[in-house]
């Protein structure tokens, strides 16, 4: 049953991460409300609006957009991980693991810093931040770590985790100059959304949407390229645009889900490896599987850091660093074994 | 001629690997690449799959020169069978096979009714059909040749190339991977290019032999003409005897080990 439907399997689970997310906190909100605000949003917006019950402004304007924001990112780290797995034929690719999120944070902080976020212009330079730092570490780690045509695991790593400590340095020097921003930029380094309403929601979407997509549909490319760049070659496949296409679209969907809810460790490591566990290698249903299931597990995630030491909150990337690292111990013995899948 | 090969060099750095070949292979043809390790067999296959760029010379294929075309339009005209090795993961076999369509699908990899026919000929024509749902990481090493050779056959190309298709398998396998290529060969009217280290086998496959040593063609002919004593002694500086199978006509080498 759960093999056979995995989408119906990832439906059910991601509604019930999102009424656990949009009910629970500080003022809970039962189904059946939560049920009855946004159905009246959707289909009579006029009405509600003037209603301006409390429950309704809390759920519309504070739980709904963080919950969308939350579950974006989930998606988007889960689903980037994946590709970059596929790119690098390697199972322990992670947009945190290889230095691309820290790479991603440092460009996000400088654009803060020159820019700050006062206006939707500010907002949309932060992505764009984020997404230079991304492609730019992701370049530069895999010209340090490749070996040929192969990423192996070890210098892949090690490429990641030193250029990932040294974006954390810059970013660390740069949050220090600027003395306002400390608290905010520490909060953001771990995984704490800063940042709250409907405006990041609409800074991220459009990023999300083209970079999703495309990886939803390079799933064939993926498949192609896990025999290796040579015969992928011989398979017919232009392999140095197919690779193009995808560092561009996974580090972009890194890039703008770094942005605005900080640095998320392994949620793009963990997800994918448990769909290809359940469900097979196959990148063209992986993709939009591991977008489902990061979604999920973020959500998760997300409403534990909020509900363990209520009222107040811990950073998400505190929860998933907790819960990831012992996983990431475990695939690690097991990756000696299988490098490709 | 199916494949043609004018005045090929190819360079790595300094180092010369392939000096001025011209080879033909005609449609329905086997030719193997025999020749000491460090020849040029790999080399002389990496450039004409397009892997490794000749530093000059040309390439073609029924007419068209191979180096203008891209990825995908050679993809239609050539497949490689790499080398045997163990294939981990877990595709199917149908997956794997499928991916053989790449040039043909596109970069969505949407499989039209022809990609579907052409897969199932392909594993046919491998003696596949009754594994294609298993896991390639499941099969034996003979199986996952097949593989490799179903998923050329599905690019349904009338140009094959094979580097040391037959390495690490056993005997049997061996010789039941040599045979179908054969029938294959006839039956689809491929020209094959194949590195093979094994001489015996050649003797037994090869319709002709190019014994390359030091990236020039020593010898080329049938595989009788090629594999004698003199000339394998030459080549390959050790002493050989060859005798020809009365029941067969096949030539057999056997080297001389005191």
């Amino acid at each position: 049953m759960i093999r056979k439907y995995p989408f119906l399997v990832m439906a059910i689970l991601l509604t019930a991460a999102l009424l656990l997310s949009i009910g629970l906190g500080a003022v809970r909100i039962p189904v059946g409300e939560i049920v009855r605000i946004i159905s009246g949003q959707l289909f009579n917006p006029a009405h509600n609006a003037a209603a301006g019950n409390a429950m309704d402004v809390i759920l519309l304007s504070v739980r709904l957009p963080h919950t969308i924001l939350v579950m974006l990112t989930g998606a988007a780290l889960a689903s980037s991980g994946a590709a970059y797995q596929g790119l690098f034929r390697n199972p322990l690719s992670d947009p945190y693991l290889i230095g691309v999120a820290s790479g991603a944070g440092l460009g996000a902080v400088a654009m803060m810093s020159l820019h700050g976020m006062h206006s939707l212009l500010g907002y949309y330079l932060i992505p764009l931040g984020a997404f230079a730092g991304a492609i730019l570490t992701v370049v530069l780690v895999y010209q340090l770590a490749h070996v040929n045509e192969m990423v192996p695991l070890t210098t892949l790593i090690l490429a990641g985790v030193a250029f990932g400590s040294f974006a954390s340095a810059l970013t660390s020097f740069l949050m220090l100059r600027d003395d306002g921003a400390v608290y905010r930029a520490i909060a953001f380094l771990m995984g704490g959304s800063p940042i709250a309403g409907w405006q990041p929601v609409l800074a991220v979407l459009p990023f999300m949407l083209i970079g999703m997509g495309s990886l939803s549909l390079s799933g064939h490319i993926l498949n192609v390229l896990q025999f290796g760049e040579e015969e992928a070659r011989q398979m017919g496949l232009d392999v140095d645009k197919a690779k193009i296409l995808v560092i561009i679209a996974a580090s972009m969907t890194t890039a703008v889900a770094v942005a605005f809810s900080g640095v998320i460790g392994y949620i793009g490591l963990i997800v994918p490896h448990i769909i290809r566990l359940v469900w097979g290698p196959d990148y063209k249903r992986l993709i939009p599987l591991a977008i489902l299931g990061g979604a999920v597990t973020l959500l998760l995630s997300d409403v534990l850091a909020r509900v363990l030491i209520a009222p107040s909150t811990i950073p998400v990337g505190i929860v998933t660093a907790l819960a990831g690292t012992p996983f990431f111990l475990y695939i690690l013995r097991r990756a000696k074994r299988e490098v490709f899948w | 001629m199916m494949l043609t090969i004018s005045d090929l060099n190819v360079t790595y750095g300094k180092k010369t690997a392939i000096r001025d070949i011209s080879l033909e292979i005609k449609e329905g043809e086997i030719m193997a690449l025999v020749g000491p390790n460090g020849a040029g067999k790999t080399s002389l296959i990496r450039a004409v799959s397009g892997t490794v760029r000749p530093a000059s010379g040309t390439i073609m294929i029924s007419g068209q020169r191979i180096e203008q075309l891209s990825a995908g339009q050679r993809a239609r005209l050539m497949a490689v069978v790499p080398q045997a090795r163990q294939l981990g993961g877990a595709y199917t076999v149908h997956q794997a096979v499928m991916m053989g369509r790449t040039a043909y699908m596109g970069w969505l990899g949407l499989e039209s009714e022809r990609d579907q026919e052409a897969v199932v000929r392909a594993l046919e024509g491998s003696t596949l059909t009754h594994l294609a749902q298993n896991h390639i990481a499941n099969l034996s090493g003979g199986e996952q040749q097949r593989v490799l050779l179903a998923r050329a056959l599905a690019q349904e190309t009338p140009v094959l190339l094979l580097d040391e298709p037959t390495n690490h398998l056993d005997l049997r396998h061996q010789v039941e991977f040599l045979k179908l290529l054969k029938q294959l060969v006839r039956v689809k009217k491929i020209a094959v290019m194949m590195a093979m280290h094994d001489l015996n086998l050649v003797a037994g496959i090869a319709d002709r032999v190019a014994l390359l040593v030091d990236g020039c063609i020593a010898a080329q002919g049938k595989p009788i003409e090629v594999l004698d004593e003199e000339t394998l002694r030459t080549a390959y500086q050790v002493s050989v005897k060859t005798y020809t199978d009365t029941e067969s006509g096949q030539r057999v080498i056997l080297p001389r080990m005191e």
